[in-house]
């Protein structure tokens, strides 16, 4: 008997035997995920995302990542690298959709206090020790209303980097650089008059001028909430005391103290020309210092941005902290905060210092092997020292884009003076805290608790 | 033989509208939504039209509109370099082939790598700049990626740049699907170049320019994100270069504001469909 065939030559009985292997397949593809459930409840796979300042440090977390799933049968940690534009907000996609890793890497401040906020991120005190809380130098910056959400990583000292060959050729005290305003704008002087550019720095990409913010604002300040109050309308930024250091800005490059492409180079690109002596002075943080170690040698020297503020923070070194936290939708909070904990264990923070040659940020670590003369110096002003909160950390991300990134650049350009800063600083946190009205009231508790901290 | 009805159309290609309405119809209902809201995470508080309103009073965002029409002025040059340039391929210039390669290589690069490269070319200190000091024009060196002047322009020029390349092999293929016999004729009957090219090849290509303006119109009012992301960097120096998409990703994703970034993507969508429908009208 023919077989009634269809205009694609497939006939009946094919079509149903496809069907039918169709439906099979469906059906096994279905059940497969419920069966690698199944598998999973014996052996648990938690994620991390994370993120450095030195994407290298990718060895140290991958290390402690392996040696826990070595000493923990049944439970693995799979790593993921993040970029630094993606780290958090894709954290917040992932967490609104349910769907976050088991362990986050946070920067400090406003940058996980939003998904705070949101109820994206499990206060640690229920899963993690006070005193484990405490010694893993999170920052004040990490607490809201009386719950800390991170764990503290490695610092993230602010530091003016120059290099001292270009002071000694310029006839400055290498060993003693300037501590006021006035000190520095006299080595600035000397240093242009020897052909050196005193100050230096890539602007293009914004971040140069968040940490001249985080130097200079900080200045004024007698509190890190008084930097809250500035956002929150308490203080205002068109107070010449609040926009002293946007003039200080505008007096270094009226005076033609500053590399004249700072406008089209960025950050990292300029912040290597201190090595070579192109450039005397330049804004960095600790881990970028610490690279220019092997290329300088001593060479190297380190200062706390010169005194020009009358604020109870001026002069006191500025020192930031990366961290890590648990998400509120991970299924696995304990197994995480567990993961956590062994992070801070004196074998893995020795085991960053020996990867890394940098520090570890908990306090309980013996910094008596950091012998290099710099990295001691660094250690003992930015981290074994009293410091002070790294302000950029409290703005509202508009004030990073539309206010401080704009400012900076204006100011750079020739195009803004300080005053016209602090009354362009001043219309964007206005605009902000129209648009945010729910944030401002989260701002205020914030500013509460850190009163309170101090 | 398979009786059909007036539905049956309609019924088969219901499986792949109702495809396309859950790629785009949820998107852009959720747009419409979002701009409605005061986002937090997925949602938020209704604010009826104070996005819109934000939006009509914001100076950026009637700067990045500026800079968006200013950009749309790089269509001309864009069609102009394409055009000349193959036009001369199509005329077999000695190693022509080997030129068509080198001209289509811009685009063939991803934007960032292509972006990473002139970034460093235009700098202040950069190539180009002491290459012209060296040559004795130390005045025509600008700070073309740091002068908020100039910036916006020194992108139009690399956008022309690498578009161009999709230009240029576009026109040469429809120039090599000529009848070249009426090209032939022409020469025969004693028309030059010129004559050649105005009377019998440009009217012959008119269906394919008229689609490259187009494809260039939304290259630069929806492609230049890139560009002005990379090149000078956020859309510095202080929004010299800010752009509607750059001014949408920011809201979105870097002020975590998504409902003003919304409330842009609508405005951009209404004006994008008013002049799809006109244009499908007049045509």
């Amino acid at each position: 008997m023919m077989t009634k065939k269809n205009a694609a030559g497939l006939s009946r009985r094919s079509f149903l035997k496809a069907a039918g292997a169709l439906g099979a397949g469906a059906s096994l593809a279905s059940a497969l995920p419920a069966f690698a459930r199944g598998l999973r409840q014996d052996a648990l796979e938690l994620s991390l995302w994370w993120w450095a300042d030195d994407p290298a440090y990718k060895t140290w977390v991958d290390d402690t990542a392996a040696k826990y799933g070595e000493a923990n049968a049944g439970i693995s940690i799979s790593t993921l690298q993040m970029d630094t534009c993606c780290v958090i907000s894709q954290f917040t996609t992932a967490a609104a959709a349910n769907e976050p890793p088991d362990i986050q890497f946070f920067f400090n401040g406003i940058y996980h206090m939003e998904n705070v906020w949101l109820g994206y991120v499990e206060p640690l005190n229920d899963w993690v020790p006070a005193e484990i809380l405490e010694q893993s130098n999170a920052t004040s910056l990490s607490v809201y209303d009386g719950k800390q959400y991170r764990l503290g990583w490695y610092p993230v000292p602010l530091i003016w980097e120059y290099n001292k060959d270009a002071y000694d050729k310029a006839g400055l005290d290498a060993d003693n650089p300037p501590a006021t305003w006035d000190e520095w704008l006299a080595a600035c002087d000397k240093l242009k008059t020897a052909g050196i550019t005193p100050m230096g720095g890539g602007i293009s990409d914004g971040f140069w001028g968040e940490w001249y913010l985080g130097n200079a604002l900080t200045q004024s300040l007698d509190t890190p909430g008084d930097a809250i109050d500035l956002f929150i309308g308490d203080k205002d930024f068109r107070d010449p005391k609040y926009y002293a250091f946007w003039s200080r800005l505008e007096e270094m490059v009226s005076n033609g103290f500053m590399n004249d492409d700072m406008l089209s180079v960025d950050l990292f690109t300029a912040a290597t020309k201190v090595t070579t002596g192109e450039i005397a002075t330049t804004q960095v943080v600790g881990s970028v210092a610490a690279s220019h170690i092997p290329l300088m040698g001593d060479r190297v020297g380190l200062m706390v941005m010169p005194v020009f503020g009358e604020g109870a923070l001026a002069g006191v070194p500025i020192t930031d902290t990366q961290g890590w936290g648990i998400p509120s939708g991970t299924e696995h909070k304990q197994e995480a905060a567990d993961f956590l904990m062994y992070m801070q264990s004196p074998e893995r923070q020795t085991a960053f210092w020996e990867t890394h040659n940098f520090f570890p940020g908990n306090k309980t670590w013996d910094a008596s092997v950091v012998t290099d003369p710099v990295l001691k110096q660094m250690y003992d002003t930015w981290v074994g020292g009293e410091t002070s909160v790294y302000i950029p950390d409290l703005m509202p991300t508009q004030f990073w884009t539309d206010a401080m990134f704009v400012a900076a650049q204006e100011i750079i350009g020739g195009n803004m003076t300080g005053e016209q800063a602090g009354e362009q600083n001043a219309g964007i946190v206005q605009q902000w805290r129209d648009l945010n009205p729910d944030l401002v009231e989260n701002y205020q508790k914030w500013a509460e608790g850190l009163a309170a901290a101090e | 033989m398979i009786r059909s009805n007036r539905f049956t159309p309609y019924l088969l290609v219901a499986p792949l509208i109702a495809l396309l309405l859950f790629i785009f119809a949820y998107p852009i209902y959720k747009l419409f939504d979002f701009s409605l809201k005061r986002v937090r995470g997925f949602d938020g508080e209704n604010i009826g039209f104070a996005n819109f309103e934000f939006l009509f009073k914001d100076p950026v965002f009637r700067e990045a509109i500026v800079h968006n029409l200013q950009l749309l002025l790089a269509v001309v040059p864009l069609l102009l370099v394409s055009l000349i340039i193959a036009i001369a391929l199509y005329e077999r210039l000695r190693g022509w082939r080997f030129y068509r390669t080198l001209v289509f290589m811009p685009y063939i690069l991803a934007v960032p790598i292509v972006g990473v490269v002139l970034k460093n070319m235009f700098q202040f200190n950069g190539p180009i700049n002491e290459t012209l000091r060296n040559i004795g024009l130390p005045t025509l060196a600008q700070d073309w990626l740091g002068d908020k002047n100039i910036a916006l322009w020194t992108v139009l020029a690399m956008v022309v740049w690498r578009e161009s390349a999709f230009g240029i092999i576009l026109f040469l293929s429809r120039l090599l699907a000529l009848n070249e016999e009426l090209i032939e004729a022409a020469q025969l009957d004693g028309a030059n170049w010129w004559q050649r090219t105005r009377y019998i090849v440009l009217p012959q290509m008119k269906g394919v320019i008229e689609f490259y303006s187009v494809i260039g119109l939304i290259t630069m009012t929806a492609s230049v994100f890139a560009y002005v992301y990379i090149v000078p960097g956020k859309g510095a120096p202080a929004n010299g270069t800010m752009v509607l998409e750059l001014y949408i990703y920011n809201w979105a994703f870097e002020k975590h504001q998504p409902g003003i970034g919304a409330a842009a993507s609508v405005l951009l969508f209404v004006v994008a469909a008013t002049l799809m429908f006109i244009l499908f009208r007049v045509r």
